[in-house]
């Protein structure tokens, strides 16, 4: 177990080094020292204000200087200073993280909660109606990009039929984000659908594969019910090879979400990347990036739990 | 008294896209409280098709389409449903072939056991616990209470086939049915296994339909057989009955291309030519017509049906074999009376082609960050023989105790750890060991190393391998002739067009067409396939042929087909072979000399018929003894030496003797000094304490096994007197 452990810290550790160098020549590549400068503080900067801004920043410093410099801060749980926004990367991630983790979370939830009952009913009845209505659908979202289906959500359900609002609610905590469900419903609707696309694809081949086998066989030869069959004995083993994928993709499902935030205008991580962006908000970029990787790692370790757990033949040095 | 299972007139259809199987047509069986029925045939004759009908659990697409099957007298075919599921489970148990794939990987098997229980006998959780201990200790599970939260994963073979059988019997069917319960197991495991379904049987006195494609399982256990072929029963007899005076062409056939424990091995075995009928168009005429050496005219055009002589004796024939052939081995002898004799081959026993010395393999086993070493496998201990130049030699043992790669090693797939291989007189363990220079000495200049491993790759040109699995191992995308060509390519000889002729004439050495070449391999059977293979091995023109599993995977009346051409090409060719098997009677039918290993050790070798007559291992002796033969006299009046229960693990192999877990008469002395080689004649040798015959002192000198070592108890009597034989038949598996 002590093993498996520091080899995925290990990795944590690789993964993001390797996204923030990444980020880190790439935004250099873009702009540098004073053109950063005249980009962040606008195109009547004084001298004065850019040689402050570039003092501030650390930005005359060589590229590996400055890098090695990131990377220390970052062991001490630093992740810099916003351009922008007068708060630190830290302050400003802290914010906004519950909120996705209630977006992200329960759309998450959501489409297995869908997926995994929808998949099994389509392995038992095989090339029937259900499965042939189920495969269209998933193949369709499947096929959707994120923010088109996003759009259509709002042509449809609030545009046309003006049952829900188009726009999600705003706050800067997840209690305000909360207070208004019916802002809720759509960004976690497109997120769950564009999900439960996924994870269908993969619960209707897994428990089909299942249904095959031997074991399967020996439980209706000993005479249980269909139901209690299902539940019992081919939902476990079907769902090994899903949670493995589950957690696999949280990358990503977070970058759909990042998409839907923006198209509903979600004050999410999302949208704060998307305006770093644009304003070339470096610090906070190279914060999002971070995270993205940590959440990969954590996806990883996720997958492998998940599998343990499910697996008794599975065990971890 | 009724029949506690009965089918009458069965058809059943599996129903595919473009065609419809009837796989099984028109069969009517009866199975009586405490009576054990066989119900024998190859593979594709529709065993398990009625097996599955009996308790309504056909594949998609299986349909009964006619018939009646009577569980307790209730028809069940119609029944509905709800009803149906209280007959699986409840009247009828279900064994099935491969315990390992047929138990729910992720759900311990004391729950297994007693969500059967907890769904036929509304009982609480508590008793279904408790009724699960009872059965898996009724089938000999050691500590059953302990084991209950096991996973399938965690047992062995032979455990999980108990398990698999205590929760068929959890609820006191009246009805067993065993799918090739033994296929998937090993000879030791198998006897203990019929042991045990036997001993239940009889005291629960519940009817069971036996279902094996080995006439031997059958002959040993049933009280009545049918034999099937093509979706019908083609013969039906009390088991003594039938085996004394086989009527039907197809059954005395197939008897007779078993290699059998008397086989005179310098005869051709008789083999069934051709192939099954194809079941989505049977013929409406004798479906064994095409195959049969007793046809005529009628049994084209017309279609026997299942008569019974006066002793209820059934056969479908109008041929039938005459009635008073009595002896059992009767058929085997017509039939082979015409095959042709093949001469005795000479051979030198200093004319060594391969000299195996010292051969250990062992595979580390790591662990943790840095991959630390943290033990091996010992698949391969310090095994050393010798073979002959036009000899064969076979080795036997059960699986996993490192036959397969020994074969490997030979031919350079696998690396030595230790000792030396001398092919044709020259080292060729370079290429097979890490960083050893083949000669001793230190390292040598690039130049002079690199032409010897030309010289040693030329060298195993000579050495080659035929692969254990006809379905895995001919590439599927490749076209046969492309799949024979490539080892002449690879050693770029010939021109195109002589490597097309050399593929042709090799496809029509083993029996194909040379127009096979432009097929793939799925487009062929088993048997054509495992031709395929031996061409393939053979396309370098080698000296030297491996030859793993031969016909394992293959039936029983194809089998022969291989076994005769493997000797053939043989004799045409002046091969040496190495035959490697976990089938006893198949490497004894093929081999000069055998070798017995176990758990990566060689415990005995000698001259085939020797060591299957007069084993000086106590292990040889019970893995002969293990061994279903064809004839029910000697099969039930047979003292069986069963060997306790199953392989302990190559990583920590018992100390001293590596057999002395499972030995009967094994002694202290056995735990603490790894027993010495004696000799008992002729080429013959073994290593045990307390043999059982009296070693001799070596004759000749066979230069590979014999060491000049000197063993103090070599001088007590033989120890055969104290071999307990294990009447209950069903020794319980020990750790
Ligand atoms: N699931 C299946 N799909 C199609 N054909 C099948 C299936 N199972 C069995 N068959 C066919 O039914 C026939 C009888 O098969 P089976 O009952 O399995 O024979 P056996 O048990 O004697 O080997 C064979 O021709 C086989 O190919
Ligand atoms: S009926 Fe004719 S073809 Fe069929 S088994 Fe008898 S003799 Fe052979
Ligand atoms: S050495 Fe001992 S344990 Fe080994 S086979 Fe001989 S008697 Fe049995
Ligand atoms: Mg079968």
């Amino acid at each position: 177990m002590t093993g498996f452990l520091i080899r995925r810290i290990l990795q944590a550790i690789i993964v993001v080094i390797g996204v923030t160098i990444i980020a880190f020549i790439l935004q250099n590549l873009i702009a540098t020292g004073p053109a950063l400068a005249h980009t962040i503080i606008g195109p009547r900067a004084t001298s004065q204000q850019i040689h402050e801004f570039i003092a501030t920043y650390g930005l005359n410093q060589p590229m590996p200087v400055q890098y090695w410099h990131f990377l220390w801060q970052l062991l001490h749980g630093n992740l810099g200073y916003s351009f922008k926004e007068n708060q630190s990367v830290d302050a400003i991630l802290g914010q906004q993280l519950p909120k996705d983790v209630v977006l992200v979370g329960s759309s998450l939830v959501l489409s297995l909660l869908i997926a995994i009952p929808l998949g099994i009913a389509q392995a038992v009845r095989r090339n029937r109606l259900v499965d042939h209505v189920g495969t269209g659908l998933s193949f369709l979202l499947y096929s959707m990009p994120t923010y088109w289906l996003s759009l259509l959500l709002i042509a449809a359900f609030s545009v046309s039929l003006q049952w829900l609002p188009a726009e999600a609610p705003q706050g800067t905590n997840v209690g305000q984000i909360l207070a208004d469900p019916a802002g809720l419903v759509l960004p976690i609707a497109s997120l769950t659908l564009v999900n439960y696309a996924l994870f269908s694809r993969y619960m209707r081949s897994s428990a089909i594969e299942n249904l095959a086998q031997d074991y399967i066989r020996t439980a209706r030869a000993k005479g249980l019910s269909e139901r209690y069959l299902l539940a019992r004995h081919l939902l476990r083993n079907s769902l090994i090879p899903v949670t493995t994928m589950v957690g696999l993709s949280l990358p990503g499902i977070l970058t759909a979400g990042l998409v839907t935030e923006y198209v509903f205008n979600f004050p999410g991580i999302g949208l704060t990347f998307f305006n770093a962006a644009v304003t070339s908000d470096y610090p906070v970029e190279l914060g999002i990036a971070v995270l993205v990787g940590l959440v990969t790692v954590a996806g990883n370790v996720l997958a492998d739990i998940g599998y343990a757990v499910l697996d008794p033949r599975v065990r971890y040095e | 008294m009724a029949p506690v299972l009965e089918i009458t007139d069965l058809r059943t259809e599996i129903r595919l896209r473009t065609s419809t199987v009837h796989a099984v047509d028109g069969v009517s069986l009866t199975v009586q409280a405490g009576e054990t029925v066989g119900l024998v045939g190859e593979s594709g004759c529709g065993k398990t098709t009625i097996g599955l009908s009996a308790i309504r659990l056909l594949p998609p697409g299986g349909h009964i389409t006619g018939g009646s099957i009577k569980i307790n007298g209730t028809e069940i075919v119609g029944l509905p449903d709800a009803r149906m599921r209280q007959i699986r489970g409840g009247d009828v148990g279900m064994i099935f072939q491969d315990p390992m794939t047929s138990l729910n990987p992720t759900m311990p098997i004391g729950e297994q056991i007693a969500e059967t229980v907890r769904v036929h006998k509304r009982v609480s959780h508590r008793a279904a616990v408790d009724r699960a201990v009872e059965v898996l200790d009724l089938v000999g599970m050691p500590r059953p209470r302990e084991r209950l939260g096991d996973f399938p994963h965690q047992l062995s073979g032979g455990l999980r086939q108990r398990v698999m059988i205590a929760m068929a019997l959890a609820c006191e069917p009246s009805v067993l049915i065993a799918d090739e319960p033994t296929t998937a197991v090993d000879v030791t495991i198998q006897a203990q296994i019929l042991g045990l379904l036997d001993r239940l049987k009889s005291e629960l006195s519940t009817a069971m339909l036996l279902i094996s494609h080995d006439m031997g399982v059958i002959a040993g256990r049933a009280d009545r057989v049918a034999v099937m072929y093509a979706g019908r029963v083609v013969e039906q007899a009390e088991t003594v009955e039938f085996f004394d005076h086989i009527r039907h062409p197809y059954a005395e056939a197939l008897l007779a291309s078993i290699p059998q424990p008397g086989q005179d091995s310098q005869r051709a075995l008789y083999s069934i030519p051709g192939n099954p009928p194809d079941l989505s168009n049977p013929p409406a005429a004798c479906r064994f017509a095409p195959r049969c050496r007793y046809a005529t005219d009628r049994c084209r055009t017309e279609d026997p049906r299942l008569e019974q002589d006066a002793a209820a004796h059934g056969y479908a024939c109008f041929h039938p074999v005459p009635a008073d052939d009595v002896r059992p081995e009767a058929a085997g002898l017509r039939l082979a009376a015409q095959a042709r004799l093949r001469e005795t081959r000479r051979t030198d026993a200093d004319d060594l082609i391969l000299d195996a010395r010292n051969l250990v393999k062992e595979y580390p086993i790591t662990a943790g960050l840095l991959q630390r070493t943290i033990g091996s496998v010992k698949a391969v201990s310090d095994v050393s023989f010798g073979i002959r130049r036009g000899e064969t030699f076979g080795l036997v043992g059960e699986s996993g105790c490192g036959k397969t790669t020994i074969g490997r090693l030979l031919v350079g797939l696998e690396r030595l750890t230790g000792g030396q291989i001398v092919f044709n007189g020259a080292d060729i363990s370079a290429l097979a060991t890490r960083s050893r220079p083949a000669h001793g000495g230190g390292p040598d200049d690039p130049a002079q190393a690199g032409s010897r491993r030309r010289q040693i790759s030329r060298l195993r040109r000579d050495l080659q391998l035929m692969f254990q699995d006809p379905y895995s191992s001919l590439d599927p995308r490749m076209r046969v002739g492309t799949i024979l060509r490539e080892p002449l390519v690879i050693q770029g000889i010939g021109s195109r067009r002589e490597q097309d002729q050399r593929v042709a004439a090799m496809l029509t050495e083993v029996g194909l067409q040379p127009a096979a070449a432009d097929r793939y391999p799925h487009e062929f059977s088993g048997g054509q396939r495992q031709r395929i293979g031996l061409a393939r091995a053979l396309m370098l023109d080698p000296k030297f042929l491996i030859a793993d599993e031969p016909v394992s995977a293959l039936d029983v009346s194809i089998r022969s087909q291989i076994l005769n051409l493997m000797r053939d090409l043989q004799d045409r060719h002046n091969l040496t072979y190495l035959i490697i098997s976990h089938d006893l009677a198949v490497v004894r039918y093929m081999a000069d000399r055998i070798g017995v290993v176990y758990l990566g050790k060689l415990v005995e070798s000698g001259p085939a018929d020797t060591v299957y007559s007069t084993p000086a291992h106590p292990y040889t002796a019970a893995l002969i003894s293990a061994i279903p033969s064809p004839d029910p006299h000697s099969e039930r009046g047979r003292n069986r030496t069963q060997v306790r229960g199953e392989l302990p693990s190559a990583v920590n192999p018992p100390s001293g003797c590596r057999f002395r877990t499972r030995c009967a008469i094994a002694e202290e002395i056995c735990a603490e000094v790894e027993p010495p080689v004696h000799s008992f004649g002729v080429d013959h040798y073994a290593s045990c304490h307390f043999p059982l015959q009296r070693p001799v002192p070596p004759a000749g000198t066979d230069g590979a096994l014999v060491r000049t070592q000197q063993d103090p108890i070599a001088d007590r009597p033989p120890a055969s007197g104290r071999l307990v034989p294990d009447t209950t038949g069903d020794a319980v598996a020990g750790q």
